[in-house]
C-alpha cells in the first residue's frame, strides 16, 4: 500500500505541472508517470489503489485537464492485469449493446469487426483496449494503426476527441483472458469520470466564491448578498456531495478487487458515484453560471471550460438516469424480505469481522 | 480543515457487531402499537426506552463512571441509525441522548453529572429543549427569557415555544438571558438545568399540522432555580449552545426519518416493477447512501474531538432536503392519494411524510440559516 509522502509527492507533482501551464502538458503529466499510476510499482508503475487514483483525477478534473489521464490509467491498468504487453498510450472502450463488437477465432487468428464508439481520445491514442465478452471476457487491445482500422473524429462539449473507431476485419494486436466482465469495466469507467467531475466541481465553487467578493453591484461585492450566499452554499454541498459519492466509488472498487465477487454491478456505492455526482454537475453548474451572470457565458472566463467539461462527463460511460435504472434493478432484484435498509447496510460492510474479542 | 473533505468514516468491529445485536433486538421486539400505522412515527415510550438502556444503547459515549457501557460515539451512530431504519420510538430519550447528556458532560457540574447521567443512560431521564422563543427563532440571541438573580439562585420569567415534548419531559435545558447584552448580543446569556415539576411551569400543547401532539408553549412565571441550576459559566451560554446544536445537526435523524416510506415504495415495487419506479429508487438510494456517508463522517469527526460544526450544517441541510424531496418523486412514481387513516401502508406513510416534510427544514436551524453558515465558512462575508 502506497504510504503517505508517496502520496503526498504525487499530489504535489501534479500541482506543480499544472501551476507552470507547460505547452506540453500531457507529456509533463507521463513524465511523472502518474498514467501508470495504478500500475504495480514492480512492473514500472506507482502501485496506487483506485481510492487514491480517484484522487489524482479530481486534481485532474480540478483543472480541466484536456488529457486522456482517465483512459490511459485505465488501459495501462487492464493491460497489466491480464498480462498483456506494454504499450505506449492505450486509451479505454466501451462496446456496448446498441454497437455490438464482434470478437472470433479462426485457428490462432482473433478479428474484431464492428464500431466503438465515441471513444475518448480514440485519435490520438497508440492503442484502444476494451472488453469483450464472447464467449469468454477478453481483454482487446486493438494497435490503432492496424490494417482496417478507421477513425471518425468527433468532440465533446468540452472539445475533447471523442472518436468513432471502425475496425473490419482487424487482428488486434493482442487477446488476453480479461480480468472481469465488461460491464464492471463501464462501472469503473463511470467512477472515474465522477472524480473528474468532483474535481471540476470544486473549481467551479473555488472560482464562483472569487467572483462573488470580488464583483461589486449596488455598492457592495454581490458575496454580501443573501440570496448569493444561498446559493453559492447550495453549490459547495453539491460539491461536497459529489467528492463523498466519488470517494466511495473509489473504495468501493477496491473492496470489490479484494473480494470474490465477480460483477461490481453488486456494489451500491460503486453505481451511485456516476447518479450522485452527474446531478451535482448539472446543479452546480447552473448556480455558478448565475453567479457568474453575463461575463461567465463567454469565452473570456476559465468557468466555461470546468462548466462544459462538467456538461459533457455527466453523459458520458452512461449518465445519472442509465446508472439510476441499473442501480434500481439491484436493489429491486434482493429478496421481498430484506428491507432496503438491510440492503444498504449489510452487517460488517466494509471490514471483516474476526472472533469475538 | 476544507468544507468539502468529509475524511472516510471511520468502521468499527465493535460497532459492526452492535449492529447485528439491535437488529435481533428490534426483529423480537413486541411493538404496543401497528408500526404501519401512521401514529407509529415518531412513537414515545418509555418502556422501550427503559429496554433500550438496560442494553446500554441510550448514552453511548458516556464515560463508565456516567452509566456509559464502554461505546464510542461511532458505535452510537450505528444503534441509532438502525433504531431510526426501524422507526423504533425513540422520541421519550432522544433529546437527552442526542444532545442534553453530551452538554452536561461537557459544561455541566460533578453533581449534576453524577445525577443525571446514570438516570438518562438507564433510558429514565427525558429532556426537551427550552431555545425557541415566540418572537426568537432564528434568531436565538433575540431570547427574552430572563433569570434574575435572587437569594440562593435564581427566578426565571418568560416564555419557550415549540418545545418538543415538554409536557412528558424530566427536564429542560434553558437557554435564556442573565445579563444585557453586552458589546455584542452574544453576551449575558446562560444555561439552566430546570426540572420541570417546579412550581410555576406550565405547558400548553400545541398541536402541529400532522396532528401530532409534541410541541408545548411553556410558560415560566417568577419560578425559582436554585443556584446550581446553571450549567457551565454564567454567561457563556452562547458558546455552550453553538457546540450543543453541531450534535443536534449532525445526526442520522436528518435524513433517516422518511426512510420508511422508501422502504415500503422498494417493497411494492419489488411485485409490482415499472421503469419510472426503479429510476426513482436508483436515484433516491444514490443520494441516501451518499448521505450517510457524509453524516458518518462528521460522526467519526465528532468522535476525533474535531468541531465540524459547518459539515453539520451543510449535512444537515442536504440530508432534509433529501428528505422533503421523497413523498414528492415518490407520489409521482406510483400513484395514490395518501391518507394518514388508511390501513395501507404507503398510503398512511405518504400522508405522514407529506404533512411532517415541512419541519425537516426547520427543526435545529432553518435551511437558510445553515447555509448562511456554510457561506460564511467558505469565505463569503
Amino acid at each position: 500500500m502506497l504510504d503517505d509522502e508517496t502520496r503526498e509527492m504525487l499530489h504535489q507533482a501534479l500541482a506543480e505541472i499544472f501551476a507552470d501551464e507547460p505547452s506540453d502538458l500531457w507529456g509533463s503529466l507521463q513524465s511523472t508517470g502518474v498514467d501508470k499510476a495504478l500500475v504495480p510499482e514492480n512492473k514500472g508503475g506507482i502501485g496506487v489503489n483506485w481510492a487514491m487514483a480517484c484522487e489524482l483525477l479530481e486534481i485532474a478534473g480540478n483543472n480541466a485537464a484536456a488529457v486522456p489521464l482517465a483512459e490511459t490509467m485505465i488501459g495501462h491498468w487492464l493491460i497489466d492485469l491480464a498480462g498483456a504487453h506494454e504499450t505506449d498510450q492505450p486509451t479505454i472502450a466501451f462496446a456496448s449493446t446498441d454497437a455490438p463488437v464482434h470478437l472470433s477465432r479462426a485457428g490462432d487468428t482473433w478479428r474484431v469487426e464492428g464500431t466503438l464508439r465515441r471513444v475518448p481520445w480514440g485519435s490520438t491514442a497508440t492503442h484502444v483496449v476494451f472488453i469483450s465478452d464472447s464467449p469468454s471476457p477478453q481483454l482487446v487491445v486493438v494497435d490503432r494503426q492496424a490494417s482496417g482500422v478507421s477513425v471518425t473524429s468527433g468532440r465533446n462539449l468540452a472539445g475533447d476527441p471523442r472518436d468513432d473507431i471502425r475496425l473490419e476485419g482487424v487482428i488486434p494486436a493482442e487477446v488476453a483472458p480479461a480480468p472481469f466482465e465488461p460491464r464492471s469495466l463501464l462501472v469503473i469507467a463511470a467512477i472515474a469520470r465522477s472524480a473528474l467531475m468532483a474535481g471540476a466541481l470544486e473549481r467551479a465553487l473555488t472560482l464562483t466564491v472569487e467572483y462573488a467578493n470580488m464583483r461589486v453591484q449596488f455598492g457592495r461585492p454581490i458575496g454580501k448578498f443573501q440570496s448569493i450566499q444561498q446559493n453559492v452554499s447550495v453549490l459547495a454541498t453539491q460539491a461536497a456531495a459529489a467528492r463523498a459519492a466519488t470517494e466511495a466509488g473509489g473504495e468501493a472498487i477496491d473492496e470489490w478487487l479484494a473480494s470474490e465477487d465477480e460483477s461490481l454491478f453488486h456494489s451500491v456505492a460503486a453505481l451511485s458515484a456516476k447518479i450522485r455526482t452527474g446531478e451535482a454537475a448539472g446543479a452546480g453548474a447552473a448556480i455558478a453560471h448565475q453567479v457568474f451572470g453575463a461575463i461567465g457565458f463567454t469565452e473570456e472566463l476559465n468557468l466555461q471550460l470546468f462548466t462544459k467539461h462538467l456538461w459533457a462527463w455527466r453523459d458520458e460511460f452512461g449518465n445519472e438516469a442509465f446508472w439510476a435504472d441499473e442501480l434500481g434493478r439491484q436493489i429491486l432484484g434482493e429478496e421481498l424480505e430484506t428491507t432496503l435498509w438491510r440492503t444498504l447496510a449489510p452487517v460488517g460492510a466494509g471490514i471483516t469481522l474476526g472472533e469475538s474479542k | 480543515m476544507n468544507a468539502l473533505t468529509f475524511p472516510s468514516p471511520r468502521l468499527s468491529e465493535k460497532g459492526e457487531r452492535l449492529r447485528a445485536e439491535v437488529r435481533e433486538f428490534l426483529d423480537g421486539f413486541e411493538w404496543p402499537v401497528d408500526r404501519d400505522a401512521a401514529t407509529a412515527f415518531g412513537g414515545y415510550d418509555p418502556q422501550f426506552s427503559e429496554a433500550l438502556g438496560a442494553r446500554g444503547w441510550i448514552g453511548m459515549g458516556f464515560p463508565l463512571e456516567y452509566g456509559g457501557g464502554g461505546y464510542g460515539l461511532v458505535e452510537r451512530y450505528v444503534v441509532l441509525e438502525e433504531l431510526l431504519a426501524a422507526r423504533a420510538p425513540i422520541t421519550a430519550h432522544s433529546v437527552a441522548d442526542r444532545q442534553s447528556g453530551f452538554l452536561l458532560l461537557r459544561y455541566g457540574s460533578e453533581r449534576q453529572r453524577q445525577e443525571i447521567l446514570p438516570r438518562i443512560a438507564a433510558g429514565k431521564a427525558y429532556f426537551c429543549i427550552g431555545m425557541s422563543e415566540p418572537d426568537s427563532g432564528s434568531d436565538l440571541a433575540s431570547v427574552r427569557t430572563r433569570a434574575n438573580r435572587v437569594d440562593g439562585g435564581w427566578l426565571v420569567s418568560g416564555t419557550k415555544i415549540w418545545t418538543t415534548n415538554a409536557h412528558r419531559s424530566h427536564y429542560m435545558i434553558l437557554f435564556c438571558r442573565t445579563a444585557p447584552a453586552g458589546e455584542t448580543r452574544h453576551e449575558g446569556l446562560s444555561q439552566f438545568l430546570v426540572d420541570m415539576s417546579t412550581p410555576g411551569i406550565v405547558c400548553r400543547q400545541i398541536t402541529d399540522i400532522a396532528g401530532g401532539k409534541h410541541f408545548n408553549e411553556v410558560h415560566f412565571q417568577d419560578v425559582f432555580l436554585p443556584d446550581d441550576a446553571i450549567i457551565g459559566t454564567e454567561g457563556d451560554g452562547w458558546n455552550q449552545v453553538t457546540s450543543e446544536l453541531a450534535f443536534e445537526r449532525s445526526g442520522p435523524e436528518r435524513f433517516l426519518s422518511h426512510l420508511r416510506a422508501l422502504e415500503e415504495f422498494v417493497r411494492i415495487l419489488k411485485q409490482h416493477p415499472s421503469a419510472e419506479g426503479t429510476r426513482v429508487i436508483g436515484r433516491m438510494v444514490s443520494h441516501l447512501v451518499t448521505l450517510r456517508r457524509m453524516s458518518r463522517s462528521v460522526a467519526s469527526m465528532i468522535a476525533d474531538g474535531k468541531d465540524p460544526a459547518l459539515h453539520a450544517a451543510l449535512v444537515k441541510d442536504l440530508g432534509t432536503c433529501f428528505e422533503q424531496e421523497i413523498p414528492e418523486v415518490l407520489r409521482l412514481a406510483l400513484q395514490t392519494e395518501p391518507d394518514s387513516d388508511a390501513s395501507n401502508a404507503y398510503q398512511a406513510m405518504l400522508a405522514h411524510v407529506i404533512l411532517n416534510s415541512p419541519s425537516a427544514t426547520i427543526r435545529g436551524g432553518t435551511k437558510e440559516v445553515l447555509r448562511s453558515i456554510v457561506a460564511r465558512g467558505l469565505g463569503l462575508r
